[in-house]
């Protein structure tokens, strides 16, 4: 009876063209839309050459310092190299900040440099920021080599060779490094949260289906559900092989998208196969018994539920940032409690401990909330469901 | 007349979901807006820096705090690994600085300690790397030369208060500008799916097939009834267009009010026509009800995502933008990021703006046509 049940059951679903489409077409759209939005938004959230003109007056030209700095920031061999620089009239860099090519011109005068930009923002904060290290640095040198001519004359020396003493110093400000070591992980790509996101959304959209097949032995959903209630066959068979109908189904879906996402969108999710693996088959299961919960639970038409388990798990993706990937930090962080019972979230952040962080804890005690919340679900249902009588359908 | 009451009669029965949906999607859209000091005087960027300080905080160590903290918005965070890495992950901080210990003894023996960092890799990371660059190397050299610590601090303090001058030529607010088109660009979303939703609710009841059935059989040219239906409809369309333009006045600000909020009201206007003809004729395709949950979301996520509506266009890859040509919400949104741009409103300006506008109603006139075609044939029935 059992693989009778579950064989029906797989059969009904699968013919449920409507329903197969947009269980499993829809992730993969919605995937690869976001593939397209996403892909180049970190990029161009690095450091670019920033566009600059630099008028070329006299003062400009005689001055060692400012155009060898200009040069070499402009170098295209220089790995660190920054800007991209035009050397221009002023008219012209004027033209030129006004149609947009640059971002802003320095004009340099009585050895002071007067940047003109169009508006605020970080490649003008950042050009004023050289301009400024210039600054301070020839400051910084005549400074010092003063205080080293006083010292020499101090000490009765009026044979002063200024030349070396100039570069002396220069020399020991060139040479100056600042040691800083970068230790921040290497999986900092933020964007991967939408693709967690949408795996969650899968996982638990995929609810519909078990849904769906319980919906089929429910004596006030259907005809088909009337005979299979008084037929003398035990509810844990039907209700266990329907459940196993939508989970094999939804599995199908969660696998595909999963081929898509790594191999055509490139989607990292961390190295550890088995472990992911192991969080769709949870996350799916947590969906399912959510599907379960609420097809049981609520005595209302297959439309109804359907837009409630649509809602409820658009609301827990919306939480665990599927429309602004902060969203789930900000919860995390002002009220965690919802994202602790947020089944998305957990699927999410699951994703997110096995890609960013090295240890294993935080993975393991996401599977173990989606396996509680299964559980749960599974209980209540398993309340409502048994005994079930009905005075009049 | 008799589709019109029709119609409302329908809108009346559904109100519950529909105004549900237009309060969520239009507070979906406020929700989202960032709020941003507005001036036209130079800002410089500040990143999000975390210090992490685990020598006391006196003399060169106070310093380079101080210094760090004038130029960069400080952020607090508890101090807890998986919080820090977590706030790094979701960029609440662009750039951490840990402090070591000793740091000012070592640092003033001349042994120049190395400081970790942790780091987003973005813009602000950037910013925040050469200022701290920059103060460790200006410390470094006075340290040879200066033995005092107090005298050494005024040095590095007096060197790099060294500002340069900045003017800013352009008059335009660009702050309320770039958030009026962040606003209306969002709309594209927002009235797309609203109307996508709405309409085919309402029609859903009328091809209901008995209804569909009278309504063939009735007196009525199909042309006529599909017109009708198509302009109380639009009532619906320009209610929910209406709020919109409302609530920006709130969110937006002044700008509004000036011939640049004009011309947003204008283009939002004449998408509004264009979206309320795509979704007249999603309705008259799909009749079935479940599937009309996943067109919307396909069409207006779609088009949103393809045409720069949540991400903006700039940051789009070519390819994406070159497919986006085929749908009207590029022309929109278009439209809204040359506004942005715009330092005078005049009839040479606006030049490549009202193309846009002309492409725009072009496809509604398109979308019209397609559906007056799709109607003659759906009217054989079995």
């Amino acid at each position: 009876m059992f693989i009778h049940n579950f064989k029906y059951a797989l059969k009904t679903l699968f013919r449920n063209k409507m329903l197969i489409f947009w269980t499993f077409a829809f992730p993969i759209i919605l995937g690869t839309f976001f593939n397209m939005a996403f892909s180049n938004i970190e990029n161009s959230e690095k450091l670019d050459i920033i566009n600059i003109a630099i008028v070329n007056n006299e003062e400009f030209n005689d001055s060692k310092i400012w155009m060898e700095t200009f040069k070499t920031l402009s170098d295209e061999e220089n790995e660190d190299r920054l800007f991209s620089t035009k050397y221009v009239t002023m008219d012209e860099a004027e033209r030129l900040l006004q149609d947009g090519e640059i971002v802003g011109y320095m004009v340099l005068e009585e050895e002071k440099p007067n940047l003109v930009f169009a508006t605020s923002g970080i490649d003008q904060t950042i050009f004023k920021q050289v301009t400024e290290e210039i600054v301070q640095t020839s400051e910084m040198v005549s400074n010092l080599a003063e205080d080293e001519i006083k010292k020499e004359m101090m000490a009765g020396n009026y044979h002063i060779d200024y030349e070396k003493i100039y570069k002396d110093v220069l020399e020991v400000a060139k040479n100056q490094e600042a040691k800083i070591n970068n230790i921040s992980r290497s999986n900092l790509s933020y964007t991967m949260i939408e693709f967690y996101t949408l795996i969650a959304m899968t996982c638990l959209y995929g609810g519909i289906l078990g849904m769906v097949a319980i919906n089929q032995n429910l004596a006030n959903m259907s005809s088909q559900g009337k005979r299979v209630s008084v037929a003398p066959t035990s509810k844990g068979k039907v209700v266990l092989s329907s459940m196993l109908a939508g989970y094999i189904t939804q599995l199908v879906g969660l696998a595909l998208l999963f081929i898509y996402t790594i191999f055509v969108l490139k989607v990292d999710y961390g190295t550890n196969l088995p472990l992911i693996i192991l969080l769709g088959a949870v996350g799916s299961f947590a969906g399912l018994s959510m599907g379960l919960l609420i097809g049981t639970v609520l005595k209302a038409g297959e439309a109804l539920k359907t837009g409630i388990m649509i809602s409820v798990t658009m609301l827990g993706c919306f939480l665990s940032g599927m429309m602004g990937i902060t969203m789930k930090y900000i919860v995390d962080k002002n009220v965690p409690i919802i994202n602790k019972i947020n089944p998305a979230s957990m699927i999410t952040d699951g994703f997110y401990a096995l890609y960013y962080y090295d240890t294993l804890d935080r993975y393991f005690f996401n599977i173990a909330s989606l396996a509680i919340f299964a559980i749960i679900a599974m209980a209540i249902s398993y309340i409502c469901l048994r005994r079930q009588k009905y005075d009049s359908i | 007349m008799t589709v019109f009451k029709t119609f409302l009669k329908v809108l009346n029965k559904a109100k519950a979901p529909i105004i549900m949906y237009t309060v969520f999607l239009i507070f979906f859209a406020g929700f989202n807006m960032q709020t941003t000091d507005n001036s036209t005087n130079f800002v410089a960027s500040k990143p999000d820096i975390l210090m992490i300080n685990e020598d006391i905080e006196e003399g060169i160590t106070k310093n380079l705090i101080d210094y760090i903290s004038n130029n960069s918005n400080i952020v607090e965070i508890e101090e807890n690994q998986e919080a820090i890495d977590d706030a790094l992950f979701y960029r609440d901080v662009n750039y951490i600085v840990y402090i070591p210990q000793n740091y000012r003894q070592d640092f003033l023996a001349g042994k120049n300690p190395e400081i970790n960092i942790k780091s987003t890799g973005d813009y602000q990371s950037s910013l925040a790397n050469m200022l701290l660059e920059r103060y460790i190397k200006v410390a470094n050299i006075y340290q040879k030369r200066i033995t005092s610590e107090d005298e050494l601090i005024a040095k590095i303090n007096d060197t790099l208060e060294k500002q340069t001058r900045v003017e800013i030529t352009s008059k335009l607010d660009t702050n309320q500008l770039s958030k009026a088109t962040f606003y209306y660009n969002f709309a594209n979303y927002s009235i797309l799916a609203g109307c996508v939703y709405v309409l085919c609710l309402i029609l859903s009841s009328f091809k209901e097939e008995k209804i569909a059935k009278r309504t063939i059989i009735s007196s009525m040219n199909y042309k006529a009834h599909n017109r009708k239906l198509l302009l109380s409809n639009s009532v619906f369309a320009f209610i929910l267009w209406g709020s919109y333009v409302l609530l920006s006045f709130v969110l937006v600000g002044d700008i509004m009010f000036t011939m640049h909020g004009v011309s947003y009201i204008l283009n939002s206007f004449i998408f509004t026509i264009c979206a309320l003809t795509i979704a007249f004729l999603i309705g008259n395709l799909v009749t079935n009800k479940n599937a009309i949950n996943g067109i919307i979301n396909v069409v207006a996520l779609g088009s949103s995502f393809l045409c720069g509506a949540f991400v903006p266009m700039e940051w789009l890859p070519d390819t994406v933008l070159k497919i986006a040509h085929i749908l009207p919400s590029y022309y929109y949104i278009k439209n809204n990021e040359l506004l942005k741009g715009l330092e005078a409103i005049n009839f040479e300006t606006m030049h490549e703006i009202i193309i846009n506008m002309g492409i725009m109603l072009l496809f509604a006139v398109g979308f019209t046509i397609i559906t007056n075609i799709v109607a003659k044939r759906k009217r054989k029935m079995g």
